[in-house]
């Protein structure tokens, strides 16, 4: 019989040069694309929210946002993705559907999106212009503070935006978690607006 | 240098002399500087004629030095670059620029079409409407081109524009427009406050009049002032200047457009860069700072080229030292006027005359005059003796009565101003008429909206400053900005005194429309003829028509209409104000969204893969879906479709499933949920079970249909049509949140999350056995037809399994996470070469449904029942679902609907196409006897012949007719016959063995 191998690969596997792009000289841009997360769906059931709140509490050691913004625990990330519900973003298998589905039993419904969408972070000096060709929210660092989320649009594709952490240099980061059947159209568009500032790219299996 | 720009003053201006620039228009070559506008070269050479009329081809020169002129219009660049009427007065000049004039031929000191001016008494206003109605055919054939081509501007490049455009939004407390005195004050109340402010100038250097004008500021000359308040305005990090920016527009919940020249004063944008960018600017507040336009006053030869604005003559000698004119005369009704005399003295011209309107000049100008030799006449200018070659002689009406005469080579010419009230009128305000200024004021702003300085009818240097210091600050603190402002700057206020002069009468074509060729005569003509109200005479005489939208005109216009209809100018009113306030690329608007890139696209998770195999792409929606795989000596498509059905039918084949919108619908009461929104049952479905559902719309049409499988009791797995899968996610969303709050379920798309294959043919199972875990029962007993479950693959992943048909065949649907598309389409390859598999594309896949009579977009075409569908029988009698009240509607039960049948040509040799009609034998096509359409069609292969299905009237009641298909789009009738819409293994025992 013949063997079979799996291999996981991402709708920018191709897409996905990594190296420098656009105007040459110092990236204003830097674009990363974060493979081989888990990420799952948590939808509270009917009157079940607060129930829900605390069983993410009680697992992942932080409250479930109640608003638009992303909340960091020690191995997780918790996005606001509408009322009564959130996504977990992880890796290496900590906290997936199976995982967290003993954690939310009757409380929430789980759904895996961990091939459903592409990660991408973005940062650079020039990150905040160049989002604002795609992202019709405002980034001032005043009104889109670290911890901060949109379930938003780019290039006329369903996004969910949010601020990470700061990196060692104090340069924002920026997080577009995107379809993944959009995901080598608007990397074209990314790259379109990107290039006259100079663009790094790459890819990573961390979590920024 | 190729040439002397011998009227270039030796000194002064904000050009760079020591960055020459060579140019050329209409293939000559000249010189201008760094800081020049096309204009202002094109003035410094000494040239008077830039371009020729709309309607009489007359020569004009250059009326202004702004965006609001209507004359000198040019095509700039060339190629596929070239863009046609083009403001000279507002390009920047770049070395290498190429111009060239419009509407003239075979050149603009020589037009053939210059003949027009004599038959000018024909062409009044409404002559294309009186000359070109009959005979009506004439108009699309003879007409209209002929028109174009005497009557047009500029000529588009008709090319692919090579440049990149881009659009970007930005955010802020308080937008400004304009960075005259007044918006840098408003900017500097504004900043100081702590506000984002961002400041839009449509120059490519702020300052406004400041730049022309000069003047006194908080004791410091203005350019002095000018540069420290820019200094100051650049340390704020949260205030940004956009120069080379308009902001055209004002839209809903404080939304400005703007257009951003980014790169228009280069020859070609560097690499990477876009032209031009459109802003979406959100904004809380906005301050209106966009100036005042000066107006002429209307006389007999005020279109020659050299009669020009009195702002714009002291623009050009002031800011550009370029002289328009040795020894020009000014004609005024107003103060403003005469500091163009001034600056002119100042800058060493001489001065022919000055005619001031007014009754009274003051004891200073005439000191003025007669320490400089100049007289002065009180009257108005009623004639201008001059050609291509600018002015020569100036008719004066003295207000005795008498008449004289002035030797000049340029006329300067000041109506007074007219506030810039388009941005703060875009939402139907009504500007308010100020008879202290005769002038329209802004009136009615949109909320969060002020005018200040002389964009709001305060002319003088001090109120701009006041105004605009005031608007800012105000603004800022509307939107929670409370810093300190410090003071205002300062300066002293100009007297205006003026009295109004729109129209001198006289002997000659005196425009009001340059652009246009609109005349006084032809507004006293729309009067006449009854087009009295100013949106009848814009429409019946075009006046403020043109690119230029009547920016010098329309007041001109309205005031003559108010004088020969007897009332007031507030009583004539103006016409709505409408947005854009120039003119803005197409291209712009667009964006990146232009050839591939005009919309996103979709991959299905196989897709690299495919294209790997030489698979031909179809557009379904966004998405890029394989048609068929062609192989190497297949001379058509048709051929590799037979040759992808036939080893489907025989042997295995599999497709790329994946755009199927897939919704996972969980909760307790997910099976009642889903009874609702399907007209037959799910909530009984057992886990592990498939169902084909079928939804309708509230009007009892049929909506979408798709398989949905039970998974889990409280999960549910639904997929849609690849057409309607993201209308019916919305769909169910409304239900849930809206009309079904009571119910406990929840739901998330995994469209994206599954890469799903359709696997058919009979060695199907052969090939699941090499791939899925021998410990997987896929026996008929073990994995029943509409079976659905997880299985372990080979290898160490899980899929999910269904065992459902499309293409009537033993089949299955398997689903993986979509990264593992590619390896799944891989491992089929490997998994099905013992048995032949062959990958087949959305072609084949459409051909298999039709041969099995399945329905699918055409037939879902949003006017047919479950019932015409032949799928009536699922409407479940015993529950309430969306849409099974008005399905019950006598139409949608009639007896003689269209119902959908199979069809099968009589000549068996024939190809059937889609879109023809089915008329009863015998009878002549037309709508009393059109009895429906043919609505797919394909070759089937295994019939051998061309098959069809069709919505016929009573169809189902009419098996084995014979009737007659009329397709007069194509030209062709033929007969077929009306048959079971399944043709191929009407029992289904293939799909369940």
């Amino acid at each position: 019989m013949a063997e079979f191998s799996w291999e996981v690969r991402s709708p920018l596997d191709r897409a996905l040069v990594a190296g420098p792009y656009g105007v040459r000289g110092d990236a204003g841009v830097s674009l990363t694309e974060i493979r081989n997360f888990d990420l799952v769906q948590v939808m509270a059931r009917r009157g079940m929210a607060g129930d829900m709140a605390k069983a993410a509490k009680a697992r992942l050691g932080v409250a479930a946002p109640d608003a638009p913004k992303a909340v960091q625990s020690s191995d997780a990330t918790l996005i606001w993705s509408g009322p009564d519900q959130f996504f977990v973003l992880s890796r290496g298998g900590k906290h997936t559907t199976e995982t967290l589905a003993q954690t939310f039993a009757s409380f929430a419904s789980l759904s895996d999106q961990s091939h459903a969408r592409v990660l991408i972070s973005i940062s650079g000096a020039k990150a905040r212009t160049m989002l604002a060709k795609l992202s019709s929210i405002d980034l001032h660092p005043d009104a889109f503070a670290i911890g901060a989320a949109a379930a938003t649009s780019m290039d006329h594709t369903s996004v969910t935006l949010w601020r990470g952490g700061d990196k060692s240099d104090g340069q924002a980061v920026f997080n577009v978690l995107v379809f993944a059947t959009f995901a080598v159209s608007l990397w074209h568009t990314v790259l379109d607006s990107a290039a006259e500032y100079g663009v790094a790219i790459g890819h990573s299996e961390e979590l920024a | 240098m190729s040439s002397s720009q011998s009227h270039r003053l030796t000194s002064g201006g904000l050009i760079d002399r020591s960055a020459p620039l060579n140019f050329r228009f209409d293939g000559k070559t000249f010189s201008g500087f760094q800081g020049d506008t096309l204009a202002s070269a094109l003035v410094a050479n000494g040239v008077k004629l830039v371009g020729r009329s709309f309607k009489y081809h007359r020569p004009r020169g250059i009326l202004t030095a702004g965006s609001e002129e209507p004359n000198a219009l040019v095509e700039l660049r060339t190629g596929a670059r070239r863009e046609a009427n083009t403001k000279a007065t507002t390009a920047e000049l770049y070395e290498g620029l190429e111009a060239a004039s419009q509407n003239r031929w075979p050149s603009l000191r020589h037009d053939v079409m210059s003949v027009n001016q004599l038959f000018a008494p024909i062409f009044v206003a409404g002559f294309y409407y009186k000359t070109f109605m009959w005979p009506a055919k004439f108009w699309e054939m003879i007409y209209e081109p002929a028109i174009r081509r005497a009557a047009g501007l500029g000529r588009a490049a008709q090319l692919p524009d090579p440049d990149h455009y881009d659009k970007a939004w930005a955010h802020c407390d308080v937008v400004i427009a304009g960075s005259g005195p007044a918006g840098l004050a408003a900017a500097l109340a504004a900043g100081r406050s702590g506000a984002r402010v961002i400041l839009c100038e449509e120059d490519f250097v702020p300052g406004g009049r400041l730049l022309s004008d000069g003047g006194t500021i908080d004791g410091l000359p203005a350019a002095d002032w000018l540069a420290r308040t820019l200094a100051e305005l650049a340390s704020m990090p949260d205030v940004r200047m956009m120069t080379r920016t308009t902001l055209f527009g004002v839209y809903d919940g404080g939304t400005y457009g703007a257009i951003e020249r980014v790169n228009d004063h280069l020859p070609v944008p560097p690499e990477h860069q876009v032209r031009q960018r459109l802003w979406r600017i959100v904004a809380k507040r906005c301050v209106v700072a966009a100036g005042a336009i000066e107006r002429p006053i209307v006389f007999a030869g005020n279109d020659t080229p050299d009669v020009m604005m009195a702002s714009a003559m002291r623009t050009y000698v002031a800011r550009y030292a370029a002289t328009p004119a040795k020894r020009p005369a000014l004609f005024t009704n107003n103060e403003d006027g005469w500091r163009t005399v001034e600056t002119a003295l100042a800058a060493g011209l001489q001065i022919a005359a000055v005619i001031d309107a007014r009754g009274d000049v003051s004891p200073a100008h005439r000191s003025l005059a007669s320490k400089n030799g100049f007289t002065v006449l009180h009257g108005s200018v009623s004639g201008v003796d001059g050609g291509k070659d600018g002015v020569r002689k100036i008719s004066v009406s003295l207000a005795g009565g008498a008449r004289a005469e002035v030797e000049a080579d340029g006329l300067a010419v000041s109506g007074g101003w007219n506030p810039a009230v388009g941005l703060t009128s875009y939402h139907r305000g009504r500007p308010k008429w100020r008879d202290d200024i005769a002038a329209f004021v802004p009136d009615g702003a949109p909320p969060g909206m002020v005018a200040a300085g002389a964009a709001n009818g305060a002319f003088g240097l001090g109120a701009c400053l006041r105004e605009g210091f005031e608007a800012g600050a105000v603004a800022a603190r509307d939107a929670g900005r409370n810093g300190n402002t410090g003071a205002a700057p300062t300066a002293s206020d100009e007297a205006l005194s003026l009295t109004p002069l729109w129209h001198v009468a006289g002997k000659g074509k005196a425009f009001v429309d340059q652009q246009h060729d609109v005349t006084a005569s032809d507004i006293e003509l729309a009067q006449r003829e009854g087009f009295e109200s100013v949106e009848h005479l814009k429409r019946y005489t075009t006046l403020g028509m043109a690119t230029d939208q009547g920016k010098t005109s329309n007041v001109a216009g309205l005031a003559i209409m108010a004088a020969v209809s007897g009332k007031s100018i507030p009583e004539t009113g103006t016409t709505i104000y409408r947005p854009p306030y120039v003119p803005v690329a197409i291209g712009a608007f667009a964006g990146h969204h232009r050839d591939e890139a005009f919309h996103a696209t979709r991959l299905t998770p196989s897709h690299h893969w495919a294209a790997e195999q030489g698979a031909i792409f179809v557009d379904t929606g966004l998405w890029k879906r394989a048609q068929w795989y062609p192989r190497a000596g297949e001379k058509d498509w048709l051929e590799s479709v037979t040759r992808e059905v036939k080893a489907v039918r025989s042997g295995v084949g599999f497709c790329d499933v994946s755009t199927l919108g897939k919704i996972d619908v969980h909760g307790p009461d997910a099976g009642a949920f889903l009874d609702r929104v399907y007209i037959n049952t799910f909530s009984n479905l057992t886990v592990g079970k498939a169902r084909y559902g079928l939804m309708l719309r509230e009007d009892g049409l049929v909506y979408d249909d798709g398989t949905t499988s039970r998974l889990a009791e409280d999960h549910y797995f639904l997929t849609t049509t690849t057409a309607k899968a993201g209308l019916v996610m919305q769909h169910l969303e409304f239900c849930r949140q809206v009309l079904f709050p009571e119910l406990d379920v929840q739901l998330t798309s995994v469209s994206d999350q599954w890469a799903q294959f359709s696997i058919a043919g009979p060695k199907t199972r052969d090939l699941l056995k090499e791939i899925v875990d021998p410990a997987e029962d896929l026996s008929n007993e073990g994995f029943p037809f509409m079976g659905a479950r997880e299985v372990a693959l080979r290898g160490g992943i899980k899929a999910r399994l269904f065992r459902i048909s499309f293409s009537g065949e033993m089949a299955f649907e398997i689903s993986v996470p979509a990264r593992y598309g590619e390896a799944m389409a891989r491992n089929l390859m490997i998994a099905g070469k013992p048995f032949g598999v062959t990958p087949y594309g959305t072609e084949a896949l459409g051909v298999m449904r039709v041969e099995k009579g399945h329905v699918a977009g055409p037939e879902l075409s949003g006017t047919t029942t479950a019932a015409d569908l032949g799928l009536g029988k699922m409407m479940s009698s015993k529950k309430d679902f969306i849409g099974r009240v008005m399905a019950g509607r006598e139409a949608l039960v009639a007896p003689d609907r269209q119902v959908a049948v199979g069809i099968k040509p009589v000549d068996k040799a024939r190809r059937l196409r889609s879109g023809a009609h089915i008329i009863p034998k015998g009878q002549t096509p037309g709508p009393d006897n059109d009895q429906g359409y043919v609505t797919s069609v394909c070759f089937s292969p295994t019939l051998d012949q061309w098959i069809g299905l069709a919505l016929v009237e009573r169809g189902r009641e009419r098996i084995g007719e014979i009737v007659h298909a009329h397709d007069p789009l194509r030209g062709e009738d033929y007969d077929v016959e009306l048959c079971n819409p399944v043709f191929y293994d009407p029992d289904g025992g293939r799909q369940r063995g």
